[in-house]
């Protein structure tokens, strides 16, 4: 079949696992309107999955979707997003995504396929083999009881080296709403690896040798490239380095850019020094140490190099070698993860939380690691490791658990911040052993339930980042003021967006921030300093909307949300401006169809809007203000008890917020008094089918009335 | 259309200076090689002297040759992607003629386990696998029953002649670094062409792990239980026997 575009390879593929049946269906035809990402993911379950299905149901689905650029070498795409019915969210799973990078995504694309759609349940344990055109539903039963890293070796032998694999662990077959999937060692999904397991569907295997076409000039395509790299910063977009060299103007030590020439990844055989020009392109790959930027600055000497996804120059997993861990817990002395997952470990422990150079707290993140990425058991963004704390410190667990369960767990180890500990209760989650392990494999929402622990001895306590629906804060007031507020207030599980931040952090000055934002935004007023805010304005909310469908956007192009968007660089020739419509560039060289960023922004509201619309019919209810929208008391709040919009404090105020979520929904078209779209908005959005459904179950603000 | 494939002097004159080229064969005792005997070869012009059309076989060396620094690979596979998006206007890894792909997730020998094992899920090195621009007998040239692999004029790299190449992948046989890829789509081989001396996968890769460099032979380095070639045509196995006389013998070709 003769190529007509650029940018999406063609085809969805989808798998019924209770019949068995594997048919295909035209992408553009089908999906174009939403792109890729959660857009292909909300059409299906806004289309197939009717309000009230469960998540472990045979019914909900599971959609593996990339986006158009995915698979290209526009630098930081790579990504998968995955959507179902989310089994974290509490006090009932709605519609949420999880994301992950590594190299699955693009090798779908190169099988063919632009997403996968995974439905029904099948009889016994299976595994999906894709190999371009052959798609087979294999046998898992040998599989099931295995971790990943088993799993992943076993099915690769099977179908060839080159596939990429991903899979669940014991968590997922256990059904855990915690469970995650994982593809390429370190490269998770969280919340979705029990929806796997729930269809008996063990791993998703990829092989592909097609191609992703660039519809438009090659020189031109070339060059876009280029100078996209020559914007790129570190990891998060952080556009200045964590140490002061005569190379640039600015630095910031709360940087990720900390790749300093005479830094070296000491484990690498042998260490490889970092020197030169920190802005050569030929040397990205060494700016960012996740590694180094959360365990200090003593694990330079245990990276053997960077890692990450397909096409990515920016390496945020970063492999660590850690020799001590093979003798004192029995585990390899190999790991990679970045961020929270690599945290995942230390945690847990009050002592080491947040530790730097602390060989302790270094070993409990390798077997944290370890652990978690072979069991498939997922964070919540650190609420699981908060949870245990706080009902352990809390007292809970002694009043709520069983005497002999209570004495069964080494504490012993856990108040000598052990990492031993970890042996013990990583796989007591994973395995949902005993009543322990079950509440915290089901997440937070499980622990209120459970105990009967009410939601507010969480969100009044600002230690736990609780912020709502079984999830806590991602980026919030700590980073962004009302943005940051408004943006955490909108998903059914924590807000995996980061264009905000990724702009209030990246490194430059206040006055160059503004200076780009007033271009943006329109007013140097849509940002402040993180902790100390200014009153709520317009043109925050209008950077909140932007930083939302970025975010969307992002998710639907298959790029990297936790790297863009780019609207800053390190260029002080551009006054450090980056590029706002770098996207929409991109998008129109691979697929030879002219889309500026106005159009492409539009796109991106309308994915997020159908997320809207599938929260109100799934929940039932217009009133999205009073029953959604939720902030924890906790922000409004501050520990040492200053007040509100003072410098110093992250405190929110009550009556602040409320005017920002009124600008928000102002700057959304929605309804102020509800925070629903109207069913005009809808169909200005072109989803004018989903505006009159929703007016017909009376779940648009004016049909309510 | 066949192009003139007899051996010009200039051509063999530069074939006895290149690098490395005589002496290598000289100590393997293949063949007592000569100026004299190029000289002759050139006078007579005995590429087509022969009369089967057997192709004789010898490039000049290339100007320059990749280097892979596996210790600094970080498996992004940009350079891949620089490979076919820049010169083939497609994001297609098997059909990059710098190979990251295969190594990975488990290094080339696969996903064995134990300690040896490379790649993300091993020990986090991957090897990369690049053309080496072999000297003469350049294995996958002297596979092509068509001829269609030729030094390119400007670096000397060994490059596919789509125009002349009929798929039949002997060329992908003969490698033995596995560096011949297939165009599927236009039903034809292809291998590093060095980019007109500027390699796109070089200037793609955010941590140095690619180097241009002046040519030097790495044909002899790899995995030792690959022969050298693997499979010569017998068109071109004849052409072979003009130069690689049997010990003791003169070529029944030689006046």
């Amino acid at each position: 079949m003769a190529v007509s575009s650029g940018g999406f390879v063609g085809k969805v593929l989808r798998v019924d696992l209770s019949t068995g049946k594997i048919t295909t269906e035209n992408t553009r035809e089908r999906y174009a309107a939403l792109l890729g990402g959660a857009g292909i993911g909300y059409r299906v379950l806004w289309d197939e999955v009717p309000a009230g299905t469960g998540p472990f149901d045979a019914a909900n689905k599971l959609v593996f979707a990339t986006g158009p650029l995915v698979g290209t070498s526009v630098p930081c795409n790579g990504r998968a997003t995955i959507t179902t019915l989310f089994p974290t969210c509490w006090p009932k799973p709605l519609v949420g995504s999880g994301h992950m990078g590594g190299h699955f995504a693009a090798k779908l694309k190169y099988a063919g396929y632009d997403a996968l759609i995974v439905e029904g349940k099948a009889d016994k344990p299976v595994w999906l083999m894709i190999r371009n055109a052959r798609v087979e539903i294999r046998d898992a039963r040998h599989l099931w009881g295995s971790g990943i890293r088993r799993t992943t070796l076993a099915i690769s032998q099977e179908l060839g080296p080159d596939c990429v694999v991903a899979a669940i662990g014991q968590a997922g077959e256990n059904l855990a709403p915690m469970g995650m999937v994982i593809n390429s060692v370190s490269h998770s999904a969280g919340g979705v690896g029990g929806v796997m397991g729930g269809k008996n569907l063990k791993a998703v295997a990829v092989q592909g040798s097609g191609a992703v076409r660039i519809a438009g000039d090659k020189a031109a395509w070339e060059a876009l490239v280029k100078f996209h790299l020559s914007i790129l910063g570190a990891n998060n977009q952080h556009v200045v380095p964590s140490f002061p060299t005569p190379q640039a103007e600015y630095y910031n030590p709360a940087s990720r850019w900390v790749g300093q020439p005479g830094k070296r990844w000491g484990a690498a055989k042998p260490p490889v020094e970092l020197a030169g020009n920190i802005h050569d392109p030929n040397s990205i790959a060494f700016r960012t140490n996740s590694a180094v930027y959360f365990l200090g600055d003593e694990a330079w000497k245990y990276t053997v190099r960077g890692n990450g996804c397909t096409a990515c120059p920016i390496r945020c997993h970063t492999m660590l070698k850690m020799p001590s861990v093979t003798a004192k817990y029995g585990i390899p002395d190999m790991g990679q993860n970045t961020c929270v997952a690599l945290m995942f470990g230390r945690s847990f422990f009050k002592q080491l939380a947040g530790k730097k150079n602390n060989e302790a707290a270094m070993e409990a993140c390798m077997v944290g690691m370890h652990l978690a990425d072979d069991l498939g058991l997922w964070s919540n963004y650190g609420q699981l490791q908060r949870d245990l704390r706080k009902l352990y410190e809390g007292g809970y667990l002694k009043a709520k658990l069983g005497s002999k369960e209570y004495a069964s767990i080494p504490w012993d180890k856990y108040d000598s911040a052990d990492p031993a500990f970890l042996l013990d209760l990583i796989p007591r989650i994973a395995n949902r052993q005993g009543e322990l392990g079950d509440v915290l494999s089901r997440g937070t929402g499980a622990i209120f339930d459970h105990w009967s622990i009410p939601e507010s001895a969480w969100a009044k306590d600002h230690t736990t980042t609780y912020w709502k629906m079984g999830h806590p804060k991602h980026h919030a007031n700590e980073d962004d003021g009302q943005c940051g507020v408004i943006i955490n207030t909108q998903y059914n599980r924590d807000a995996q967006c980061h264009s905000h931040t990724n702009f209030v952090r990246n490194g430059l000055p206040l006055e160059v921030q503004k200076k780009l934002a007033a271009a943006i935004w329109g007013s140097p007023d849509a940002l402040d300093a993180p902790g100390d805010y200014t009153p709520a304005n317009v043109h925050k909310a209008q950077r909140a909307k932007w930083s939302l469908l970025r975010k969307e956007l992002h998710d639907a192009l298959g790029v990297c949300n936790w790297m863009g968007p780019w609207a800053a660089s390190p260029l002080r020739e551009r006054g450090y401006a980056g590029d706002d419509s770098l996207e929409s560039k991109f998008l129109s060289l691979a697929t030879g169809q002219t889309m500026d960023r106005e159009e492409l922004d539009r796109v991106a509201e309308r994915i997020f809007t159908l997320h809207r619309a599938l929260t109100i019919r799934d929940m039932g209810r217009v009133d999205m203000r009073a029953a959604h929208d939720i902030v924890p008391p906790w922000v409004f709040e501050d520990p040492s008890g200053k007040a509100a919009l003072t410098k110093g404090t992250i405190r929110m105020d009550p009556a602040d917020i409320a005017k920002a979520m009124d600008y928000f929904y102002e700057a959304m078209g929605w309804d102020k008094a509800t925070g629903a779209p109207s069913q005009a908005r809808y169909a200005e959005l072109g989803l004018a089918d989903v505006g009159e459904t929703l007016a017909a179950a009376k779940l648009t603000p004016e049909a309510a009335k | 259309m066949n192009k003139d494939r007899s051996i010009s002097s200039e051509w063999i004159e530069r074939a006895a200076k290149a690098s490395g080229w005589e002496a290598a064969l000289t100590r393997r005792g293949f063949l007592k090689l000569s100026g004299c005997a190029l000289a002759g070869l050139a006078f007579l012009n005995l590429g087509e002297a022969y009369g089967e059309n057997a192709p004789l076989v010898i490039l000049d060396s290339a100007q320059g040759v990749i280097l892979a620094d596996p210790t600094r690979c970080v498996a992004c596979g940009r350079c891949e992607l620089a490979c076919t998006e820049y010169n083939d206007g497609r994001a297609q890894p098997s059909l990059a003629r710098i190979k990251i792909a295969r190594a990975v997730n488990f290094g080339l020998a696969g996903p064995t386990g134990g300690e040896a094992m490379h790649g993300d899920w091993g020990d986090g090195l991957v090897v990369q696998g690049v053309c080496r621009q072999c000297p003469h007998p350049v294995p996958c040239a002297t596979a092509c029953p068509q001829n269609a692999i030729i030094a390119d004029p400007q670096t000397g790299a060994r490059v596919v002649d789509a125009a002349q190449c009929l798929g039949c992948r002997l060329c992908q046989q003969a490698c033995p670094w596995g560096m011949i890829a297939f165009d599927e789509q236009a039903g034809v081989a292809a291998k590093c062409t060095l980019c007109h001396g500027r390699p796109k996968c070089v200037e793609a890769c955010p941590a140095a792990a690619l180097r241009y460099v002046p040519w030097r032979d790495l044909s002899r380095d790899g995995s030792p239980t690959r022969p050298t070639l693997s499979v010569v045509p017998p068109e071109t196995a004849k052409a072979c026997l003009d130069c690689h006389v049997t010990a003791g013998t003169k070529s029944a070709k030689e006046p």
